[in-house]
Protein backbone atom coordinates (compact mmCIF):
# COMPACT_ATOMS: atom_id res chain seq x y z
CA UNK A 1 0.00 0.00 0.00
CA UNK A 2 0.94 3.63 -0.73
CA UNK A 3 0.99 5.24 2.75
CA UNK A 4 1.89 8.75 0.54
CA UNK A 5 -2.11 8.02 -0.41
CA UNK A 6 -4.28 10.45 1.54
CA UNK A 7 -6.88 8.26 3.65
CA UNK A 8 -10.12 7.34 2.51
CA UNK A 9 -13.05 9.04 4.04
CA UNK A 10 -13.79 5.53 5.86
CA UNK A 11 -10.07 5.28 6.80
CA UNK A 12 -10.48 8.81 8.48
CA UNK A 13 -13.24 7.94 10.44
CA UNK A 14 -11.85 4.27 11.66
CA UNK A 15 -8.84 6.82 12.71
CA UNK A 16 -11.28 9.13 14.39
CA UNK A 17 -13.05 6.26 15.83
CA UNK A 18 -10.11 4.21 17.23
CA UNK A 19 -8.16 7.37 18.69
CA UNK A 20 -11.57 7.80 20.80
CA UNK A 21 -11.50 4.09 21.53
CA UNK A 22 -8.15 3.73 22.56
CA UNK A 23 -8.20 7.47 24.27
CA UNK A 24 -7.29 5.88 27.98
CA UNK A 25 -4.63 4.07 26.39
CA UNK A 26 -3.10 6.75 24.59
CA UNK A 27 -3.57 9.18 27.59
CA UNK A 28 -1.77 6.71 29.84
CA UNK A 29 0.91 6.25 27.44
CA UNK A 30 1.75 9.88 27.16
CA UNK A 31 1.52 10.32 30.58
CA UNK A 32 4.10 7.31 31.67
CA UNK A 33 5.94 8.59 28.19
CA UNK A 34 6.36 12.17 30.34
CA UNK A 35 6.95 10.41 33.36
CA UNK A 36 10.00 9.08 31.94
CA UNK A 37 11.44 12.24 30.06
CA UNK A 38 11.14 13.69 32.79
CA UNK A 39 13.82 11.28 34.99
CA UNK A 40 16.01 11.62 31.97
CA UNK A 41 15.82 14.93 31.82
CA UNK A 42 16.70 15.27 35.30
CA UNK A 43 18.86 12.23 35.74
CA UNK A 44 22.05 14.07 36.10
CA UNK A 45 20.26 15.91 39.56
CA UNK A 46 18.96 13.00 40.51
CA UNK A 47 22.27 11.43 40.97
CA UNK A 48 23.66 13.52 42.57
CA UNK A 49 20.81 13.61 44.89
CA UNK A 50 21.25 9.57 45.50
CA UNK A 51 25.38 10.04 46.09
CA UNK A 52 24.27 13.03 48.81
CA UNK A 53 22.07 10.59 50.07
CA UNK A 54 24.12 7.65 50.46
CA UNK A 55 27.10 9.77 51.88
CA UNK A 56 24.94 11.05 54.61
CA UNK A 57 23.90 7.26 55.36
CA UNK A 58 20.22 9.01 55.33
CA UNK A 59 16.57 7.44 54.10
CA UNK A 60 14.47 4.19 55.56
CA UNK A 61 15.34 0.81 55.46
CA UNK A 62 14.08 -1.23 52.42
CA UNK A 63 14.50 -4.40 52.31
CA UNK A 64 13.89 -6.41 49.04
CA UNK A 65 12.75 -9.93 48.39
CA UNK A 66 15.91 -11.29 48.17
CA UNK A 67 16.93 -10.39 51.87
CA UNK A 68 19.07 -7.21 50.86
CA UNK A 69 18.66 -4.20 52.74
CA UNK A 70 18.52 -0.53 50.66
CA UNK A 71 18.62 3.05 52.15
CA UNK A 72 15.77 4.73 50.31
CA UNK A 73 17.34 8.14 48.98
CA UNK A 74 14.89 9.70 45.82
CA UNK A 75 11.91 8.52 44.43
CA UNK A 76 11.69 8.04 41.15
CA UNK A 77 8.00 7.00 40.15
CA UNK A 78 5.12 6.43 42.77
CA UNK A 79 6.73 2.86 43.06
CA UNK A 80 10.50 3.12 42.10
CA UNK A 81 12.95 4.37 44.26
CA UNK A 82 16.98 4.73 43.82
CA UNK A 83 18.12 2.97 47.21
CA UNK A 84 21.75 3.06 48.40
CA UNK A 85 23.75 0.79 50.56
CA UNK A 86 27.48 0.33 51.94
CA UNK A 87 29.26 -2.67 50.84
CA UNK A 88 32.90 -4.02 51.10
CA UNK A 89 33.37 -2.90 47.65
CA UNK A 90 32.33 0.84 47.92
CA UNK A 91 28.56 2.04 47.79
CA UNK A 92 26.20 0.35 45.43
CA UNK A 93 22.96 1.90 44.43
CA UNK A 94 20.06 0.40 43.01
CA UNK A 95 16.59 1.29 41.28
CA UNK A 96 13.90 -0.25 43.71
CA UNK A 97 10.33 -1.46 42.92
CA UNK A 98 7.90 -1.86 45.72
CA UNK A 99 4.87 -3.25 43.76
CA UNK A 100 1.68 -3.92 45.72
CA UNK A 101 0.34 -6.78 45.05
CA UNK A 102 -2.95 -8.56 46.66
CA UNK A 103 -1.24 -9.85 50.24
CA UNK A 104 2.17 -8.52 50.03
CA UNK A 105 4.32 -6.07 48.58
CA UNK A 106 6.74 -7.48 45.87
CA UNK A 107 10.37 -5.33 46.60
CA UNK A 108 12.77 -5.75 43.93
CA UNK A 109 16.33 -4.26 43.29
CA UNK A 110 15.64 -3.73 39.35
CA UNK A 111 19.50 -3.34 38.50
CA UNK A 112 21.94 -1.85 40.92
CA UNK A 113 25.55 -0.78 40.61
CA UNK A 114 28.48 1.39 42.11
CA UNK A 115 27.36 4.33 39.76
CA UNK A 116 24.35 5.72 40.47
CA UNK A 117 23.88 8.10 37.00
CA UNK A 118 24.87 3.93 35.10
CA UNK A 119 22.17 3.06 37.53
CA UNK A 120 19.72 5.57 36.38
CA UNK A 121 20.32 4.89 32.85
CA UNK A 122 19.65 1.56 32.80
CA UNK A 123 16.54 2.33 34.31
CA UNK A 124 15.69 4.39 31.45
CA UNK A 125 17.00 2.00 29.31
CA UNK A 126 15.02 -0.82 30.42
CA UNK A 127 11.32 1.60 30.70
CA UNK A 128 12.00 2.15 26.96
CA UNK A 129 11.93 -1.21 26.53
CA UNK A 130 8.33 -1.28 28.66
CA UNK A 131 7.28 1.29 25.86
CA UNK A 132 8.32 -0.92 23.24
CA UNK A 133 6.23 -3.86 24.30
CA UNK A 134 3.14 -1.59 25.16
CA UNK A 135 3.48 0.06 21.78
CA UNK A 136 3.29 -3.36 19.83
CA UNK A 137 0.79 -5.18 22.03
CA UNK A 138 -1.23 -1.88 21.56
CA UNK A 139 -0.88 -1.87 17.83
CA UNK A 140 -2.09 -4.78 17.93
CA UNK A 141 -5.36 -4.39 19.77
CA UNK A 142 -5.46 -1.65 17.45
CA UNK A 143 -5.01 -4.34 14.47
CA UNK A 144 -7.60 -6.34 16.11
CA UNK A 145 -10.07 -4.01 17.15
CA UNK A 146 -10.19 -2.32 13.23
CA UNK A 147 -10.50 -5.45 11.74
CA UNK A 148 -13.25 -6.44 14.08
CA UNK A 149 -15.25 -3.01 13.42
CA UNK A 150 -14.51 -2.88 9.56
CA UNK A 151 -14.26 -6.67 8.48
CA UNK A 152 -12.67 -6.86 4.98
CA UNK A 153 -11.68 -2.61 4.55
CA UNK A 154 -7.73 -2.01 4.47
CA UNK A 155 -6.92 -0.02 7.71
CA UNK A 156 -3.66 -0.68 7.71
CA UNK A 157 -2.54 2.97 6.73
CA UNK A 158 -4.82 3.42 10.44
CA UNK A 159 -2.58 0.89 12.27
CA UNK A 160 0.68 2.05 10.77
CA UNK A 161 0.01 5.81 11.81
CA UNK A 162 -1.06 4.63 15.61
CA UNK A 163 2.00 2.63 15.43
CA UNK A 164 4.68 5.82 14.02
CA UNK A 165 3.05 8.22 17.00
CA UNK A 166 3.57 5.56 19.53
CA UNK A 167 7.16 5.02 18.13
CA UNK A 168 7.79 8.85 17.54
CA UNK A 169 6.57 9.50 21.35
CA UNK A 170 9.03 6.99 22.65
CA UNK A 171 12.29 7.97 19.94
CA UNK A 172 11.42 11.54 20.55
CA UNK A 173 11.93 11.39 24.28
CA UNK A 174 14.94 9.64 24.15
CA UNK A 175 16.68 11.91 21.22
CA UNK A 176 15.59 14.79 24.27
CA UNK A 177 17.12 13.05 26.61
CA UNK A 178 20.40 12.48 25.34
CA UNK A 179 20.50 15.81 24.51
CA UNK A 180 20.09 16.79 27.80
CA UNK A 181 22.05 14.05 29.88
CA UNK A 182 25.70 15.28 28.90
CA UNK A 183 25.64 17.53 31.90
CA UNK A 184 27.37 17.08 35.18
CA UNK A 185 29.43 13.83 36.20
CA UNK A 186 30.17 12.79 39.58
CA UNK B 1 -32.97 2.77 36.49
CA UNK B 2 -31.45 -0.58 37.62
CA UNK B 3 -32.13 -3.45 35.81
CA UNK B 4 -34.15 -6.43 37.51
CA UNK B 5 -31.69 -9.27 38.32
CA UNK B 6 -33.15 -12.58 36.68
CA UNK B 7 -31.62 -15.87 37.93
CA UNK B 8 -30.09 -17.00 34.33
CA UNK B 9 -27.46 -18.94 33.86
CA UNK B 10 -24.96 -16.89 32.62
CA UNK B 11 -24.11 -17.56 28.24
CA UNK B 12 -20.69 -16.90 28.18
CA UNK B 13 -17.83 -18.54 29.96
CA UNK B 14 -16.84 -17.53 32.98
CA UNK B 15 -13.49 -15.79 32.90
CA UNK B 16 -11.86 -17.27 35.69
CA UNK B 17 -11.93 -20.30 33.08
CA UNK B 18 -10.61 -19.20 30.30
CA UNK B 19 -6.67 -20.24 29.34
CA UNK B 20 -5.22 -16.84 28.79
CA UNK B 21 -6.25 -12.72 29.02
CA UNK B 22 -5.39 -9.67 27.39
CA UNK B 23 -2.40 -7.46 29.10
CA UNK B 24 -5.99 -5.13 30.31
CA UNK B 25 -7.37 -8.47 31.64
CA UNK B 26 -4.61 -9.18 33.55
CA UNK B 27 -4.03 -6.52 35.56
CA UNK B 28 -7.56 -6.01 36.68
CA UNK B 29 -7.44 -9.21 37.66
CA UNK B 30 -4.39 -8.40 39.60
CA UNK B 31 -5.58 -5.12 40.66
CA UNK B 32 -2.57 -3.42 39.39
CA UNK B 33 -1.76 -0.62 36.54
CA UNK B 34 -1.37 -2.01 33.20
CA UNK B 35 1.79 -0.49 32.61
CA UNK B 36 2.91 -2.44 35.74
CA UNK B 37 1.82 -5.31 33.37
CA UNK B 38 4.21 -4.86 30.92
CA UNK B 39 7.29 -4.01 33.37
CA UNK B 40 6.54 -7.61 34.66
CA UNK B 41 6.41 -9.00 31.10
CA UNK B 42 9.64 -7.31 30.46
CA UNK B 43 11.13 -8.46 33.57
CA UNK B 44 10.18 -11.99 33.02
CA UNK B 45 7.85 -12.16 36.17
CA UNK B 46 5.28 -13.28 33.63
CA UNK B 47 5.63 -15.12 30.35
CA UNK B 48 3.40 -14.43 27.89
CA UNK B 49 2.66 -15.80 24.70
CA UNK B 50 1.01 -13.29 20.98
CA UNK B 51 -1.26 -14.84 19.17
CA UNK B 52 -2.36 -13.46 15.49
CA UNK B 53 -1.44 -9.85 14.87
CA UNK B 54 1.23 -9.99 17.82
CA UNK B 55 -1.32 -9.00 20.70
CA UNK B 56 0.42 -10.29 24.15
CA UNK B 57 -1.81 -12.90 26.06
CA UNK B 58 -1.20 -14.04 29.41
CA UNK B 59 -1.66 -17.35 30.54
CA UNK B 60 -4.00 -18.44 33.38
CA UNK B 61 -1.29 -20.39 34.55
CA UNK B 62 1.23 -17.67 34.81
CA UNK B 63 -1.22 -15.66 37.19
CA UNK B 64 -1.85 -18.28 39.13
CA UNK B 65 2.05 -19.05 39.50
CA UNK B 66 2.61 -15.35 40.28
CA UNK B 67 -0.41 -15.26 42.95
CA UNK B 68 1.03 -18.41 44.52
CA UNK B 69 4.36 -16.63 44.93
CA UNK B 70 2.51 -13.71 46.16
CA UNK B 71 0.68 -15.66 48.74
CA UNK B 72 4.39 -17.48 50.41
Amino acid sequence: MNYYERPTPLQEQANAEAIQHFAEHLKQFKANCDALHNIECNLPATANDAFRAALQSSGHIIQTDDGTQWQHAVDLTKITSVCHRRTAAGLEFAAVECLPLKSREMKDALNSGHDAREVLQTFARDQRQVFNLWKDDMTAQVREHLEEKYPHQDMSIVVESFEIKLARDISRREILAQNQSHGVRI
Amino acid sequence: MEAIQENKEPTTTPPAERLAYSVQEAADMLGINYFTMYRLIQRQKLKTCRVLRGKLLVPRTELLQLLQTDLR
